[in-house]
C-alpha cells in the first residue's frame, strides 16, 4: 500500500485480517439478521488481544498504538460495522476515557478487566428526545455525602445493555448548562441502573443500542471521571479519538463494497459486454477510490498524531465530515452499479449500504464537525 | 398546503388522496415494512374511492384522470409509503400498454380486471436482461391460433398477485431489440408459475417475485401491436411511468423533509432550544426544501408537454433522474439531520432512506435515463 507502516503493524493489519476471515465474515450476515450482541466474537477478540490495542501495558493493553488499532478497525469493518462499533465504543469512547482521565485506582480497577475483554464498555452521553442536559429525562447527579446518586435516562448507548462498565455524563451543576455535565463510571449491575428498551436501527444492528434507566443510581464519588465540570472535554476528546477510527470503519465497509461492485461489474453483462466496461460504471468506482484512499490517508495521519500525542481534533473533525459524506455517497453507488440484485437484503452489499450510513452519527451540535474544523481556524 | 397552480377538480383528487394517505398508509406502513406484506384490505379501500384504476379512460369504466392528476396521487403514496406507491403505480404501469397499442378488445379485457379491482403487473425483466432488454431469453412461438410462451422473468412487480399482466417475450430471437413483443397474460393461464419473492432493503411490502412461464398458451389475439413492437411499447410505456415514479419520488422527499421540519422545531439543543435554530441545520432544511419544490416542477413541467401533445421523452427521464436522485439525497439528509433518532426504526426516516435507493434503480435505472436526455441531445 505504500503507507510507511512499521513491522509490528504490518503484522497485525495482517493478524486482523486473517482474523476477520476467519471468525467475523461467516457469521457476518447473521449477527445483522438477529441484531443480537455476538458476545462470542467478543470474547475471540480479547483473546487476540484486540480489546486494548493502543492503552498502556501496565494496564492490560497491548500498548501497539493508535495507528494499529485503526487498522484492526479498518480489517474488522471489510466484513462488519457492528463488530469493529461495538470495539470502538468500548477502545475509543470508554477505555480511552478512563485512560485519559482516570485516576491510577480507576484504571486499575477497570482499564485491565476491559484489556482483558471481561469488561465491556460503553459510552452513554445521549438522552431521549433532547440533547444531554436539557431535556425531561436528563441524568442529574446530586452529591449526597460521600457518594453521587443518579437519575434520568440515557438513549442511544451502544454496547447498552450488554455493557459491564459505563461512563455516565450528568449534571452536577444544573445551573451551569453544558459546563455543569461531569462524567461517572458505572457498573453495568449498579443497583437502579435498568435497560428500558433496545432501540431497532436501520443498520450495524448486533451493536446494540439501549435506552437506561437511572433510577437513583448510587455510586461512590470516587467514580467521578476527571473533575466536576470536566465533561465535556471528555466527550470532546472521546469523539475525536472514536471519529478517527469511524473514519476506518468507513474505509473497511466502503472498501468492502467496492471491491464487491468491482466483481459484479466484470461479471454482469450487458449490452454484450461486462457493465465494468462502460465509463459511467468506471467514473462512479474511479470517484469511490479516490475518496476511500484519501480517507484512509487521513486516518493513518490523525491516529499517528494521537499515537505521538499531538493535538488531533481538527484533524478528527475532517475526518468527521468528510467519512460520512464519502460512505453514503459510495454505497449509493455499489447499489446502483449491482441494481435490483444489490438492493436484495441477501446481498452483502444492502447491508453495508445501511450499516455506513450509522457509522458517523450527529445528533446535537456538539457533535458538527464544521464547529471543531471552523473553531480551529478562527481561534 | 392548496396548490393554486392546479385545477379545482384536481384539487380535490389531491386531497382524496392525502387524506386516504393520512387514514389508511401512515399508521400501517411501519408494520408493512417489518413483515414484508400489505394487508390486502387497502386494495379494497382504495378502490371504494376510485384511486385503483386511475389511468383507465371513462369509456372502459375508469376515472381516466389525466396525467397531472395521477401524478398528484402517485406524489401523496409516495409520502405515506414508497412501496405502496410502487404497488398502485406499478398497477396503472402495467396498463400502459394497452393505452399505447391495445385494441378495443383487449383493452376491454385488460381495463375490466383492473375495474373490478384486480391488480395488473409488468413483466420486461429477465437475470439476463435489465437495462439491456434485448437480451430477452423469454419466447413466443405461434402455433395455430395461440402463442406459446416460454421464459423466466424477474424483479417482476407486483406479479405475485396481479390477476393479468403484460409479458415480454421474443417472437424472432435472432433480432435481438426488434424481435421483441408484447402480450397479455392471465393469471390463471397454465403454465404461468410465481416463483421465490425478493427479500429487498426497502420498499418491502411491495411484490418483487420471479414468474415462469412454462408452455404458457394464450390467444393469439393477445398480442400487443405487432410482433417485434414489443421493444417500442416498452420504451412508450417507461415514457409515460417516469413522470409517476418521479411523483412517488417527490412525496418521499416531500414526507423525508417534514419529518426533519418537525425534528428541527421540536428537538431541542444543548442551549435548550430547539435545533431548528442552528443556522447550519436551517439552511439545510432551505436546502431540501428547495431541491423538492424543483423537482416538484421538473415533473409538473414534463407533464405539461404530455398532455399538450409534444415530445416530453427528455423531459421525463430528467424528472425520473432528478426527482430520485433527489429522493436519496433529502432521505439521506434527514437521517443527517435526525442523528440517532433518524437512524433508529422510531423513525420514518430510515424506512424512506432504504425505499429511496431502489426508486434509482427500477423503471430503468438513472444511468439509463442519462443514454436517454444525452442521445437526444447529441442526435438531435
Amino acid at each position: 500500500m505504500g503507507y510507511p507502516f512499521t513491522e509490528e503493524q504490518e503484522i497485525i493489519q495482517q493478524t486482523a485480517r486473517e482474523f476477520t476471515q476467519e471468525y467475523i465474515e461467516p457469521v457476518a450476515a447473521e449477527i445483522d439478521r438477529t441484531a443480537l450482541h455476538p458476545q462470542e466474537i467478543v470474547h475471540s477478540l480479547a483473546e487476540q488481544g484486540f480489546m486494548g490495542t493502543f492503552l498502556p501495558g501496565d494496564f492490560g493493553g497491548a500498548e501497539a498504538g493508535f495507528l494499529s488499532y485503526a487498522l484492526i478497525i479498518e480489517e474488522i469493518s471489510k466484513s462488519s460495522g457492528a463488530v469493529a462499533s461495538i470495539l470502538n465504543h468500548h477502545a475509543a469512547m470508554a477505555a480511552y476515557s478512563i485512560n485519559a482521565w482516570g485516576s491510577k485506582e480507576q484504571k486499575e480497577q477497570y482499564l485491565t478487566a476491559m484489556c482483558e475483554g471481561e469488561l465491556l464498555g460503553a459510552f452513554a452521553f445521549y438522552e431521549p428526545d433532547a440533547a444531554p442536559g436539557v431535556g425531561e429525562h436528563k441524568v442529574i447527579a446530586r452529591k449526597d455525602g460521600d457518594a453521587y446518586i443518579l437519575s434520568g435516562r440515557k438513549c442511544y448507548v451502544a454496547n447498552g445493555g450488554v455493557a459491564g462498565i459505563y461512563v455516565v455524563f450528568a449534571l452536577t451543576d444544573l445551573g451551569a448548562g453544558l459546563k455543569g455535565m461531569s462524567a461517572f463510571l458505572v457498573d453495568g449491575d449498579a443497583p437502579g441502573l435498568s435497560v428500558a428498551r433496545t432501540i431497532k436501527k436501520m443498520g450495524l444492528r448486533g451493536c446494540q443500542s439501549a435506552e437506561l434507566i437511572f433510577d437513583n443510581v448510587k455510586i461512590p464519588q470516587s467514580s467521578l471521571l476527571g473533575t466536576e465540570g470536566a465533561g465535556m472535554a471528555i466527550v470532546a476528546k472521546a469523539q475525536a479519538a472514536a471519529s478517527v477510527a469511524e473514519g476506518a470503519i468507513v474505509v473497511g465497509i466502503a472498501q468492502a463494497a467496492m471491491d464487491d461492485a468491482v466483481e459484479y461489474g466484470k461479471q454482469r453483462i450487458q449490452f454484450k459486454q461486462p457493465i465494468a466496461r462502460f465509463p459511467a460504471i468506471q467514473t462512479m468506482l474511479a470517484e469511490m477510490a479516490t475518496n476511500i484512499h484519501m480517507l484512509r490517508l487521513a486516518v493513518y495521519h490523525a491516529a499517528g498524531l494521537i499515537e505521538n500525542d499531538e493535538p488531533f481534533t481538527a484533524e478528527a473533525a475532517m475526518i468527521k465530515l468528510f467519512a460520512a459524506r464519502i460512505g453514503q455517497s459510495a454505497l449509493i453507488d455499489v447499489v446502483q452499479i449491482e441494481g435490483g440484485y444489490g438492493y436484495s437484503e441477501d446481498m452483502a452489499v444492502s447491508r453495508y449500504f445501511r450499516d455506513i450510513k450509522g457509522v458517523v452519527i450527529k445528533t446535537c451540535s456538539v457533535d458538527f464537525p464544521e464547529t471543531v474544523i471552523a473553531k480551529s481556524l478562527l481561534d | 398546503m392548496l396548490d393554486l397552480t392546479i385545477t379545482p377538480e384536481q384539487q380535490k383528487i389531491q386531497q382524496l388522496a392525502r387524506n386516504f394517505t393520512a387514514q389508511h398508509i401512515i399508521p400501517v406502513a411501519r408494520e408493512w415494512d417489518e413483515r414484508g406484506g400489505f394487508h390486502e384490505f387497502i386494495l379494497a379501500e382504495n378502490k371504494k374511492i376510485g384511486l385503483n384504476c386511475m389511468a383507465v379512460p371513462v369509456e372502459y369504466g375508469g376515472p381516466g384522470y389525466d396525467s397531472v392528476t395521477q401524478s398528484l396521487v402517485a406524489e401523496e403514496w409516495g409520502y405515506g409509503c414508497v412501496a405502496f406507491a410502487t404497488t398502485l403505480c406499478g398497477n396503472g404501469l402495467s396498463s400502459y400498454p394497452l393505452a399505447i397499442a391495445g385494441t378495443d378488445e383487449q383493452k376491454k379485457l385488460y381495463y375490466g380486471r383492473l375495474v373490478g379491482g384486480g391488480m395488473g403487473g409488468f413483466a420486461l425483466t429477465e437475470p439476463g436482461a435489465g437495462s439491456d432488454a434485448g437480451s430477452c431469453t423469454t419466447v413466443a412461438k405461434l402455433e395455430g391460433d395461440e402463442w406459446v410462451i416460454n421464459g423466466t422473468k424477474c424483479f417482476a412487480t407486483t406479479c405475485g398477485y396481479a390477476s393479468i399482466m403484460v409479458v415480454f417475450a421474443s417472437t424472432d430471437p435472432d433480432k435481438g431489440v426488434k424481435g421483441l413483443s408484447a402480450f397479455i397474460v392471465e393469471k390463471e393461464r397454465e403454465g404461468v408459475l410465481v416463483g421465490a419473492e425478493e427479500h429487498k432493503m426497502g420498499i418491502r411490502s411491495s411484490n418483487t417475485v420471479e414468474l415462469r412461464l412454462k408452455n404458457v398458451r394464450i390467444p393469439k389475439t393477445h398480442l400487443l401491436g405487432k410482433e417485434g413492437d414489443g421493444m417500442k411499447i416498452a420504451m412508450k410505456t417507461l415514457d409515460m411511468a417516469r413522470p409517476i415514479v418521479a411523483s412517488m419520488s417527490v412525496g418521499a422527499a416531500r414526507r423525508a423533509l417534514d419529518e426533519a421540519v418537525q425534528f428541527a422545531k421540536t428537538y431541542l439543543d444543548v442551549n435548550g432550544k430547539p435545533i431548528g435554530r442552528h443556522q447550519a441545520v436551517a439552511f439545510k432544511l432551505a436546502d431540501m426544501a428547495t431541491q423538492v419544490e424543483a423537482a416538484r416542477q421538473l415533473v409538473r413541467n414534463a407533464l405539461r408537454l404530455k398532455d399538450i401533445g409534444v415530445p416530453y421523452t427528455k423531459e421525463a427521464a430528467m424528472a425520473k433522474t432528478f426527482c430520485t436522485d433527489t429522493a436519496m439525497r433529502v432521505a439521506a439528509e434527514a437521517v443527517e439531520l435526525m442523528g440517532h433518532y433518524g437512524y433508529s426504526k422510531d423513525s420514518v426516516v430510515e424506512k424512506l432512506m432504504r425505499d429511496a435507493k431502489v426508486t434509482q434503480i427500477y423503471e430503468g435505472t438513472n444511468q439509463i435515463q442519462r443514454i436517454v436526455i444525452s442521445g437526444l441531445l447529441l442526435n438531435s
